[in-house]
């Protein structure tokens, strides 16, 4: 008999899997592998495009999260399928808890990330109107962020539970923020940043240079302690500059995860710091 | 007890239960009580049965060693694709969870950060798309051929 496939080319032919091991088979590799095997042949299509398949990719959460939004587009028969609800998790990030958050899936990988809004935020002194503005901007997904107005005492914390995110995973944790066209008081000294367990202590790991090079237009000496790293600013697709804070990793469990960034100890005074929010992601690789 | 097991080539596999169970298949004939006689499994072939009742058979023996098993089990499923496939129609076939689990990440670990044309050659597999057609599903999954 192996003779006679010998004929063939090398006589192997997955086609001679039923369609149920093949979507297993694709189930076990990647998002983006699935979309690749698409383009392999039809029998690989109709396996790699099964809701069996985009079902093992979504987090096992996810019906759960999505009954956290108030859209009413997000009912589950609104998409053809897994794989859409899928994409569009991944492209459309949904706002949850009382639109305090954003939630949205890592394409990639199918994990579980967040961005934490202002208003989800605790801003010391974020509740007076001489030191912290709430106003609307077109571009935030949220109602509000916050704007600050005039400040020496600048200490910002974001809290999430462990269990919302996925677990055996490095994440990383961004200040999303603008800079308004005075913006100072962010180079000397800079603001330091932990990300780590509430309650376990805090470790500023993490100096954060807010402002673009082109922005400050004096170039101070800037006191960067030797065993520290310093996190520079970047573009997002959405418009607001973005700055990494710290990363952690994620075993799982419910711990509260804090990520604090601070500046309270020289006096100096702060403003035109626009905070959308802090956002929780998977690292790259 | 023994059990007695044909192949499709007709070869008699005898085999202990406690080995054969390992089996869903074989297992929901034990307990129905259709077990007393030959089992014919007239979709397993004897190469690919001698193969399927030596993990099973291991899988009894080293239950309580998970280092030990684990290293025959990466040791087993090295094995040509004519051979790995045998292994997971058999598993599918004979309802043997573990072992088709196994098979299928195999071949799943092939298919991983391939490009349609490299999974092809791999798993040797004809191209049934038209032109047209694989254009428009790589514009349906542009993201994933972008990198």
């Amino acid at each position: 008999m192996e003779r006679e496939r010998e004929g063939e080319r090398n006589g192997v032919d997955i086609s001679v899997l039923p369609e149920g091991c093949i979507s297993n088979i694709v189930s076990l590799t990647s998002p983006k592998d699935a979309c690749t095997a698409c383009a392999v042949s039809p029998i690989f299509r109709a396996a790699a495009e099964s809701n069996a398949v985009w079902e093992t990719f979504l987090p096992p959460d996810y019906q759960a999260i999505i009954t956290r939004s108030s859209s009413t587009s997000l009912d589950s028969s609104n998409f053809s399928s897994k794989k859409q609800l899928y994409l569009s998790l991944s492209d459309n990030p949904i706002l949850i808890d009382d639109n305090k958050k954003s939630f949205f899936l890592d394409k990639s990988s199918g994990k579980k990330c967040y961005l934490l809004a202002a208003r989800d935020l605790c801003i010391v002194w974020g509740g007076t109107p001489q030191y912290w503005r709430w106003i609307s901007l077109p571009e935030s997904r949220f109602p509000e962020v916050a704007k600050l107005l005039d400040e020496w005492w600048f200490d910002i914390r974001g809290k999430i539970h462990t269990s919302m995110l996925s677990p055996n995973t490095n994440y990383a944790a961004y200040l999303v923020y603008k800079l308004a066209r005075r913006a100072y008081g962010f180079t000397n000294p800079p603001p330091k940043a932990s990300v780590g367990k509430s309650g376990e202590g805090e470790d500023y790991k993490q100096t954060v240079c807010l402002c673009m090079p082109a922005v400050e237009p004096s170039q101070q000496d800037q006191v960067v302690l030797p065993q520290q790293h310093t996190s520079h600013p970047k573009l997002r697709k959405d418009g607001w500059l973005e700055i990494e804070l710290g990363e952690f990793f994620n075993k799982g469990g419910e711990d509260e995860l804090q990520i604090r960034l601070m500046e309270v100890e020289a006096g100096t005074q702060k403003t035109g710091l626009i905070v959308e929010g802090i956002e929780i992601r998977p690292t790259k690789g | 007890m023994a059990l007695e097991l044909k192949s499709s080539d007709n070869k008699i596999f005898e085999v202990e239960e406690l080995v054969a169970v390992q089996s869903e298949t074989i297992k929901s004939l034990v307990e129905d009580g259709c077990a007393d006689n030959v089992i014919p499994l007239p979709n397993v072939d004897s190469k690919t049965l001698e193969l399927v009742l030596d993990w099973c058979k291991n899988h009894v023996d080293m239950k309580l060693d998970e280092e030990k098993l684990k290293e025959y089990e990466d040791k087993f499923i090295e094995v040509d694709q004519a051979v790995l496939y045998d292994l997971l129609l058999a598993a599918n076939y004979l309802n043997i969870k573990d072992l088709l689990n196994r098979a299928c990440q195999k071949v799943a670990d092939m298919l991983k950060g391939k490009t349609p044309e490299q999974i092809r050659e791999t798993l040797n597999i004809v191209n049934d798309f038209s032109p047209e057609e694989e254009e428009e599903i790589r514009k349906e999954n542009l993201w994933a051929f972008e990198e």
